[in-house]
């Protein structure tokens, strides 16, 4: 083992990771190529198939060289007299990447599926100011990866004062605290994502609906056929096949949801060290993150009526990150999907080292119903209205779907009203919001690194106003409360933030 | 811990954000409005002259091109003048204030210890008349940053220095206090 634990002198990554190289060129030339693949295979009958699979076998054995040669180039070790981590990297191009071990966030080990297949790892980088993990060793097998990874982090404590870094280090074999069972895993997958699926599948109907058409519009011997099934739709059968689309779509996104859930987060375990938790999950890529709750910004909990039912509930983490776009924290918010209330429980705990209490609440006011009223029924109803009267009435025919309609979206305006409430204590701000899924958003003022108040002219009279919190993790908004009151709250956030002694990260 | 207390907050008498005085923009701010102004005019007049040289057909309704410049530009100049009165900004012992917006008056408020870094801009036309503006970040993401524009030159590097021993301070204390 006395190689394993030796990173001074310059070595290579696992000889089967050429394996891995191969399939990432690959890729990125299948990638930068596919418009000529897809002609080729279109044309697959027209070629030559000596040719083809002369040409096949020569991209191949092309790939392969390069991916050899990659691993070859490619070497990583330690430099202790500079507390340096230095890669040297590229083929035609030879690149030498220095990392000072002080700037090394974090060490990140992952597999994707072909990894996983031939049984190495992959071990990231993150520096700090840098967008993109830059420095990412592909093939590592998992021993290697994992002492390296302690010999970094460990290198890294060494030069800087923080003593964060120790306690990750202290031991990677950590029991999982926490681990979500399969069946969790199922309760979140046929109960959550509703909105985003039915979007991508309406979109994706419509799609399919409008190029059949096409293809009808073009054919004259289907116009009879178009025009049957127009009358015949118009039948009363109409709301039975609705109701049978509507199913089946139902159908399809639960199955779609609950696919998608399982694989992505199949086997999630959190393990504790000290003060971090360590999660890992995936079916095909396995993924390991890490939460450190100092640099954890906004913590929100989301859980529908169903998942109340079957005690599951969702956690979004979102921390805070180096890069000053919006976009990139998104992505680096962590999920941790199906806890039940004692998982619930625990993970607050190490949060935030209680349990946080709602304190009291805030509601807005009611003329937060105004604008989605109008754009949801009124505008929507008077134009179907005056379409009907003016254009054609035919429309009428299926005035039935417009109660259903009518109720849905009450109920939707109605609940989100409803839940949409601020709570406000010493230690937490708690948004509430969500019509079916209702989300709470865990906010330490302490946090807080700017505050925005905001009115429009005409809520001036009756004294209604929005306030908006940035943290380093996101922003949150509570919008058209009473402004007195909101003003005073935005008072005493203020005045905890600029006498706290906490540290925001 | 002995002298460790924990009162309760009477939040009435917490300094109120709302009551804070708020500077104008230097005057001179509201001429670079108007030059921007003027030059919005100056490229839609040209752009109308260049369309009716050489679009023939739309010379039927040539009249309708300054109408709506001139609609714009006028429009352009009151929400100028309007937006102009409406910004201003402060600075106190703790935190600086930044209000903006005809149609939604929004404050924006940065506590300095949580100031990230401070720029210091300076546009063709507003350095003609020694202004600049004064950008100051946070770690909450762009929307959250305050810039103040229309500040004279001198003021403005004063401004940043402050704000930068501000800062350093806040970093000196937090360092004292970690160890």
């Amino acid at each position: 083992m006395s190689s394993v634990s030796d990173f001074n002198q310059p070595q290579r990554q696992s000889l089967i990771g050429v394996l891995v190289m191969f399939t990432d060129t690959f890729q990125k030339i299948a990638r930068g190529l596919w418009p000529i693949l897809v002609v080729w295979i279109f044309k697959f009958n027209e070629l030559n198939k000596l040719y083809v699979g002369l040409g096949v076998i020569g991209i191949v054995s092309v790939v392969g060289i390069i991916a050899y040669l990659q691993y070859l180039n490619f070497t990583f070790y330690i430099d202790e007299e500079n507390d340096e981590f230095i890669i040297n990297k590229g083929v035609l191009n030879k690149s030498k990447i220095a990392i000072q071990l002080h700037k090394i966030q974090q060490v990140n080990i992952n597999q994707s599926l072909v990894q996983k297949i031939i049984g190495v790892h992959a071990l990231d980088v993150d520096t700090a100011g840098s967008h993109k993990k830059e420095v990412s060793i592909r093939a590592i097998s998992h021993d290697l990866a994992i002492a390296l990874k302690t010999k970094l982090l460990s290198e890294a404590k060494s030069a800087s004062v923080t003593n964060e870094i120790t306690e990750m280090v202290a031991s990677e074999k950590d029991e999982p605290f926490i681990a979500i069972s399969f069946l969790s895993l199922i309760k979140i997958g046929i109960t959550s994502n509703y909105v985003r699926s039915f979007g991508l599948l309406l979109a994706f109907f419509f799609t399919i609906y409008e190029n059949v058409q096409n293809l009808m519009r073009n054919s004259d011997a289907l116009d009879n056929v178009d025009q049957k099934i127009g009358t015949y739709i118009n039948e009363s059968v109409a709301m039975y096949s609705a109701m049978l689309f509507i199913g089946t779509i139902f159908l399809v996104i639960m199955i779609i949801n609950l696919v998608r859930t399982l694989v992505k987060y199949f086997d999630f375990k959190i393990a504790k060290q000290n003060r971090s938790l360590l999660l890992s999950f995936g079916l095909l890529n396995t993924k390991n993150t890490i939460i450190k709750p100092e640099k954890v910004q906004i913590v929100a909990l989301s859980q529908n009526w169903l998942q109340k039912k079957m005690d599951v509930l969702n956690f979004k983490i979102k921390q805070a990150s180096g890069s000053e776009s919006e976009k990139e924290s998104k992505k680096s918010a962590i999920e941790i999907p199906g806890c039940n209330a004692i998982e619930k429980d625990q993970i607050l705990k190490l949060l935030f080292a209680e349990f946080p209490q709602k304190g009291t609440m805030f509601k807005p006011n009611l003329r937060k119903l105004l604008f989605p009223t109008l754009f949801l029924i009124v505008i929507p109803v008077s134009a179907l209205l005056l379409y009907g009267f003016n254009v054609d009435n035919k429309i009428f025919e299926y005035i039935f779907f417009l109660p259903a309609y009518l109720i849905f979206v009450g109920l939707l305006l109605f609940f989100s009203f409803r839940n949409y409430r601020l709570f406000v204590n010493q230690k937490y701000i708690i948004k509430q919001s969500g019509a079916w899924d209702i989300d709470n958003e865990i906010i330490e003022p302490h946090k807080i690194q700017a505050i925005k108040v905001s009115q429009f002219f005409w809520h001036k009279p009756a004294n209604i106003g929005s306030v908006t919190i940035a943290t380093a993790g996101g922003t949150i908004s509570f919008h058209l409360g009473n402004f007195t009151k909101v003003k005073e709250l935005v008072n005493l956030w203020l005045y905890q933030v600029e006498t706290t002694e906490k540290n925001w990260m | 811990m002995q002298d460790f207390t924990n009162e309760t907050i009477n939040i009435a008498e917490l300094p109120k954000f709302e009551e804070v005085q708020f500077q104008p923009l230097h005057k001179d701010y509201w001429k670079i409005i108007l030059i921007g102004n003027f030059i919005l005019l100056l490229i839609l007049l040209l752009a109308a002259g260049f369309l009716l040289v050489f679009a023939e057909e739309r010379r039927e309704n040539w009249y309708f091109f300054p109408i709506v410049i001139i609609i714009v530009f006028l429009l352009s100049v009151v929400l100028g003048r309007i937006s102009f009165k409406k910004r201003g900004y402060a600075f106190r012992q703790h935190d600086v204030l930044y209000r903006s917006g005809i149609i939604s008056e929004t404050t924006t408020i940065i506590p300095y210890s949580r100031i990230q870094h401070v720029a210091l801009h300076e546009g063709v036309i507003s350095r003609m008349f020694g202004l600049a503006s004064v950008e100051i970040f946070t770690a909450g993401g762009g929307d959250s940053d305050i810039e103040i524009p229309g500040i004279e030159k001198e003021k403005a590097q004063s401004l940043k220095q402050l704000l930068l021993t501000k800062l350093s301070m806040e970093m000196a204390n937090s360092t004292l206090e970690n160890e």
